[in-house]
């Protein structure tokens, strides 16, 4: 019996589908089953930052409306043996479909795989009901501004009176430079004032939007970015994993030998 | 449904309501025929008894008990008398006399009370956790938060100016007490983290350190 993992912020912009992408892969690369499911109905590009775009033919709505099976409207990753999109449509709203549905099908989805990552709209309403209807775990995405940590805490409250009681904290986006100015909210700041657990820290890293405009996540390359994510995939296997240095800054020669 | 007689059920009991146009004679044929229609839905409680619509003498109403226990497995503990203008205010009085007592008892809330979230205490609350920004925290009586309040607080809001708030890490966004409001400066003073606590003096709140000489100043 698999998992179902919802990744959301509340505030949009701060890295909920860029941490499914990567988070899903990394766990597709630790060889676990994986699916992802878009709920951003309307608004898709999961499927984008993985690079399936041109794949797409039916979508979570059809599988919902029962106009296909839902083995048709997967997407099969290139090189992973049990890794599949679930794209959200685009022509559609959040209201065709129901947290009921949704539910239903997540359920149905992890008995067959390991874990079922949903990448969660922004905002409150209908598309964050959908989302959350049948998790069991939660990853809060935050980036380390006052207005994001806000919108995570009421995510987080949210959460809590839905009966989501796993719920884990990403800090995206941190700049240690500005955190050690003082221009910038630290990791404990965050951590102090939202009280849960913490799973991972993302360092600000422009690889991020390189292999997102290529279609291709960083996770588990030698990036800050891909480490720290591989990292986070580890920590939900359950590993200890120890937290990457981030003040290590890279010399000038060690980029030079790096090929 | 029966015209003359008919049985609702309520809060605390049933209330029989009577046509006041009845005569008695019909009221116990109907009260009989009315609770032996309906003695399977109403099973074997226990339960207390009203009869409205018509004043009855004690003896009619013992009769028309002994009616419904034959007609009935209902168990009457008592016949309750007619809500009257005049048991209300009694009830008024003693609800008030309650919310008095209730700003020195107190309850305890463990959890963090969130952005969008709003708790509301009948009486006095000591919150073990912390009250974030764009929370809401509002008692009757007083509040004591083991944690920081970033947010909203209200102490006191049935009135009383002699309710406090103390807070470990006091930074709220606004406070009031009882009718008296006061907001956070625009610019934050340099951030001290020590318990301190808010109370009204002169139509102003006041924040101090949590000092013997304040706590000595409090009354309940």
């Amino acid at each position: 019996m698999g998992e179902v993992i919802v990744v959301t912020s509340g505030k949009g912009g701060v890295g909920k589908t860029t941490s499914t992408a990567n988070i899903g892969t990394g766990l597709a690369k630790l060889g676990m089953k994986v699916v992802l499911i878009d709920t951003d109905i309307g608004l898709r590009n999961l499927d984008v930052v993985m690079g399936l775009e041109n794949r797409i033919v039916y979508n979570l709505v059809d599988v919902i409306e029962g106009n296909c099976k839902i083995n048709q409207a997967f997407i099969k990753v290139k090189g992973y043996e049990n890794f599949y999109l679930l794209p959200s449509a685009q022509t559609r709203d959040k209201t065709s479909v129901t947290p009921e549905q949704m539910k239903e099908l997540t359920d149905r989805l992890k008995e067959s795989f390991d874990f079922v990552l949903i990448d969660c709209p922004a905002g409150i309403e209908q598309g964050f009901k959908n989302a959350i209807a049948g998790a069991t775990r939660a990853l809060v995405v935050t980036t380390p501004e006052v207005s994001a940590v806000r919108d995570a805490d009421r995510i987080i409250g949210l959460l809590e009176a839905n009966e989501i009681r796993k719920t884990q904290l990403i800090v995206n986006r941190l700049r240690v430079d500005m955190v050690k100015r003082g221009d910038m909210l630290s990791c404990d700041d965050v951590l102090e004032i939202l009280s849960i657990g913490l799973i991972g820290v993302v360092p600000d890293d422009e690889n991020i939007i390189i292999s997102t405009n290529n279609g291709e996540p960083l996770v588990g390359d030698n990036s800050m970015a891909g480490k720290a994510y591989m990292n986070i995939c580890h920590r939900i296997l359950g590993e200890e994993v120890p937290y990457l240095d981030l003040n290590k800054k890279e010399g000038f020669f060690s980029k030079l030998f790096k090929k | 449904m029966n015209s003359v007689v008919s049985i609702r059920g309520s809060k605390h009991g049933i209330s029989v309501k009577l046509a006041e146009s009845a005569t008695y004679e019909e009221i116990k044929q109907n009260t009989a025929s009315a609770f032996r229609d309906a003695a399977k839905l109403l099973g074997d409680k226990k339960v207390a008894v009203s009869f409205e619509g018509k004043v009855l003498t004690e003896e009619q109403q013992e009769e028309l008990v002994e009616l419904i226990h034959q007609n009935s497995s209902l168990q009457i503990i008592c016949i309750m008398e007619q809500a009257s203008e005049k048991d209300r205010r009694f009830q008024e009085s003693v609800l008030c006399a309650q919310m008095e007592l209730d700003a020195s008892t107190g309850e305890f809330y463990k959890g963090h009370i969130r952005s969008g979230q709003v708790a509301e205490f009948e009486r006095s609350v000591i919150i073990i956790g912390d009250v974030n920004p764009g929370a809401s925290i509002v008692s009757k009586g007083n509040i004591i938060i083991l944690g920081s309040l970033k947010g909203t607080a209200f102490a006191g809001a049935s009135g009383k100016r002699n309710c406090f708030i103390v807070a470990m890490d006091m930074q709220p966004i606004q406070i009031r007490i009882a009718d008296v409001f006061a907001r956070s400066a625009d610019r934050p003073e340099d951030k001290v983290t020590e318990p301190r606590i808010a109370f009204v003096e002169d139509e102003n709140i006041y924040i101090e350190p949590l000092t013997k000489s304040v706590l000595n100043d409090i009354t309940l």
